[in-house]
């Protein structure tokens, strides 16, 4: 996944003069997980920006730049290093649409690699998802694989409105597969449908993507598996077709259960197709404690939890 | 030096600096009475800090983008932005830029090059330095300007957005226009540090001028304004200036402010800069009041015609969240108002 960023944004910065790149040892350095590796010796210091340390002053420039006609990347070097920039997000990048009656817009991809799976404690594995998904004005996406890396890459690129971008990264280094050199559009706000099957419908996103498909495979299970690539907004229909068809839903995801991104999941399919189900929609999530250092493998989903919840749902009755 | 003014044949500049006072402060009166008689929700007034902003934005040219905060519509009339766009803001009305989704006093006007006001303060700062980076990236003219009150200097946004600005050695001025409050907070409990002296920690010029007078602030501005156009880097300037009046509408200045600055009284900087501009020979009495009588004449039709204009449709609740409405919106959007 890291190759395929670094070269969708290669080509996306020959082609449009107007992209910076803005954030933490991401020029010389070529960004901690390697993702900007070379683009500044190539496009310059000028358009690939080592900032001082301060995401307030990453993310406010990069709104700054977007009203004034650039087309910013900033980068956050961990997501968990957000949160002096919330107030920037929240209140400047996600209204100033609105706020200005639509005169004032502010596109622009703000990336971030999120969770865990590298070791990385407290402060390098959180998964903030939910804190973006409940702002109006963002669009919020997260890729599970190389193509859609760069797939949905390009098409936030398009976007009109601001995005966050997350990275799992986890998934950095895995999961190699063909990606084309010419440019590929995976449109925003759709989900993709990985493996069909009738039982059982497990939705998922990110990073639990691989952790899902190999607990389907392994247990050979008739199971949909919807990787929703596009979590603000939802792909209210893909989720809404695949629970009618199957009546028991199953979602996984690394965050924290607690108005997690399973919670809406679990709403919307309630409110528009509660007569579809058979059993109780199930959440396997991380737990609603501090992202842990030793005990990491503990916090996150594992394909047995996940099993056990497949198996609740479809012996129940 | 004010004969040098007069030499460089900058009568007409100095007249409708003050003039743009004159308006600003009927307009803001004509707010706060409004405000009390109840037919303005809300209102932050400028009163005091009219020769401060006008005095620096007389240095400024139409292509200059101007990150203003909530106390800044005498500097937003003196650029030109009519009174209209400024009254219907204060409404909140169908003809508001903004819609009526923001209190009164966060003012906008895009095609003006004022952008939009937030509420949590110096917020816009760093949106500054980013709109002078890309100013200079695509070698579009004109500077940028972030105006904040004296509280502003205490936050982080401040401090991120004066280290970005010298460390990319941007053309942004940084324009304090210290009232001696925050709120009720005085400004010695603020800072212990004077705030126009925290521009050399940072790497820029920084100078404190004399807010009470236009002319003043503009001859003490010029060069700073010259440093930033000629691109060697930003600066920062504190212009001193009386808060007349409460924070807002919604509070009672009384409890914090024993010593406030009466309208008319020699203190006032309307009075300080029409009696220089009386003695420097720029304009007489007779004109001063005129330009009051026009004034108020003019603000008062505009406020009573404008406030005809009906509030903002319910659907435009909806609208500019995104570029296109999302599936989420559009359903709730049916169950508040019903659907197409």
């Amino acid at each position: 996944m890291v190759q395929s960023l670094n070269r969708t944004l290669d080509m996306k910065m020959a082609e449009d003069s107007s992209i910076i790149l803005l954030g933490e040892d991401i020029g010389k350095d070529g960004g901690v997980f390697r993702v900007t590796e070379g683009l500044q010796a190539k496009y310059g210091e000028e358009r690939v920006l080592d900032t001082p340390l301060v995401e307030l002053g990453i993310v406010g420039m990069a709104i700054g730049m977007s009203i004034n006609g650039l087309k910013p990347i900033p980068e956050i070097q961990f997501q968990d290093f957000i949160f002096t920039a919330f107030d920037q997000i929240v209140n400047q990048m996600a209204k100033m649409r609105y706020r200005s009656g639509g005169t004032i817009t502010v596109p622009l991809v703000l990336r971030t690699p999120y969770g865990g799976g590298i070791r990385g404690g407290l402060y390098h594995s959180q998964s903030g998802e939910s804190y973006f998904v409940h702002t109006a004005g963002l669009k919020v996406v997260t890729p599970s694989n190389p193509y859609d890396a760069k797939g949905l890459l390009s098409s936030s690129l398009d976007s009109k409105d601001p995005v966050i971008f997350l990275e799992p990264k986890r998934l950095y280094r895995s999961g190699k597969m063909e990606v084309p050199d010419a440019d590929i559009k995976v449109p925003l706000g759709k989900a993709k449908l990985l493996h069909e099957g009738d039982s059982v419908s497990i939705i998922t996103y990110g990073s639990m993507v691989p952790t899902v498909m190999k607990t389907v495979t392994e247990n050979s299970l008739d199971a949909d598996v919807l990787d929703l690539r596009t979590l603000s907004p939802l792909d209210r229909d893909a989720i809404i077709s695949s629970a009618r068809k199957t009546g028991r839903v199953v979602i996984v995801h690394e965050a924290p259960r607690t108005l997690g991104m399973g919670a809406e999941i679990s709403a919307l399919i309630s409110e528009s197709s509660i007569e579809y189900l058979y059993a109780p929609i199930l959440r396997v999530t991380g737990p609603d404690v501090p992202f842990p250092y030793r005990l990491e493998d503990l916090y996150l989903p594992n394909t047995s939890r996940i099993l056990r919840a497949v198996n609740r749902v479809l012996e129940f009755r | 030096m004010s004969e040098e003014i007069i030499e460089h044949g900058e009568k007409e500049r100095l007249i409708r600096g003050f003039g743009a006072m004159v308006l600003a402060r009927t307009l803001d009166n004509k707010i706060m009475t409004a405000q009390r008689q109840g037919r303005v929700g809300f209102f932050t007034p400028t009163s005091g800090q009219e020769a401060a902003q006008i005095g620096l934005s007389m240095h400024l040219r139409k292509e200059d983008i101007i990150y203003q905060y909530y106390r800044d519509m005498p500097m937003m009339l003196h650029m030109g932005v009519p009174v209209d766009i400024i009254i219907n803001q204060i409404y909140g009305n169908s003809s508001d830029i903004a819609k009526g989704r923001q209190m009164p006093s966060h003012l906008l006007a895009r095609n003006y090059n004022f952008m939009s006001v937030p509420s949590p303060v110096a917020t816009n700062l760093p949106l500054a330095v980013g709109t002078a980076y890309a100013n200079r990236y695509l070698k579009k003219q004109g500077i940028v300007v972030a105006s904040f009150g004296d509280g502003s200097s205490s936050t982080p946004d401040f401090h991120a957005a004066m280290n970005l600005a010298a460390v990319y050695n941007l053309p942004v001025i940084f324009f304090c226009e210290n009232n001696g409050l925050a709120i009720s907070l005085p400004t010695e409990k603020q800072t212990k540090v004077e705030i126009w002296k925290k521009a050399e920690a940072y790497g820029m010029p920084g100078i404190l001028v004399n807010g009470s007078d236009m002319i003043d602030t503009y001859e003490k501005t010029r060069e700073m304004v010259e440093y930033v156009r000629e691109g060697k880097g930003p600066v920062l300037i504190e212009a001193r200036c009386p808060r007349m009046g409460p924070h807002s509408t919604s509070d009672d200045p009384t409890k914090y402010l024993t010593d406030i600055v009466k309208e008319g009284s020699d203190r006032d900087p309307l009075v300080i800069t029409q009696k220089r501009l009386i003695e420097m020979g720029i304009i007489t009495e007779q004109v001063a009041t005129k330009m009051r009588e026009d004034s108020q004449n003019f603000i008062t039709s505009r406020f009573d015609e404008l406030e005809k204009v009906p509030p903002p449709s319910p659907e435009t609740l909806f609208d500019d969240v995104y570029d296109e409405h999302t599936w989420i919106i559009d359903e709730e959007r049916g169950d508040i108002i019903g659907r197409n």
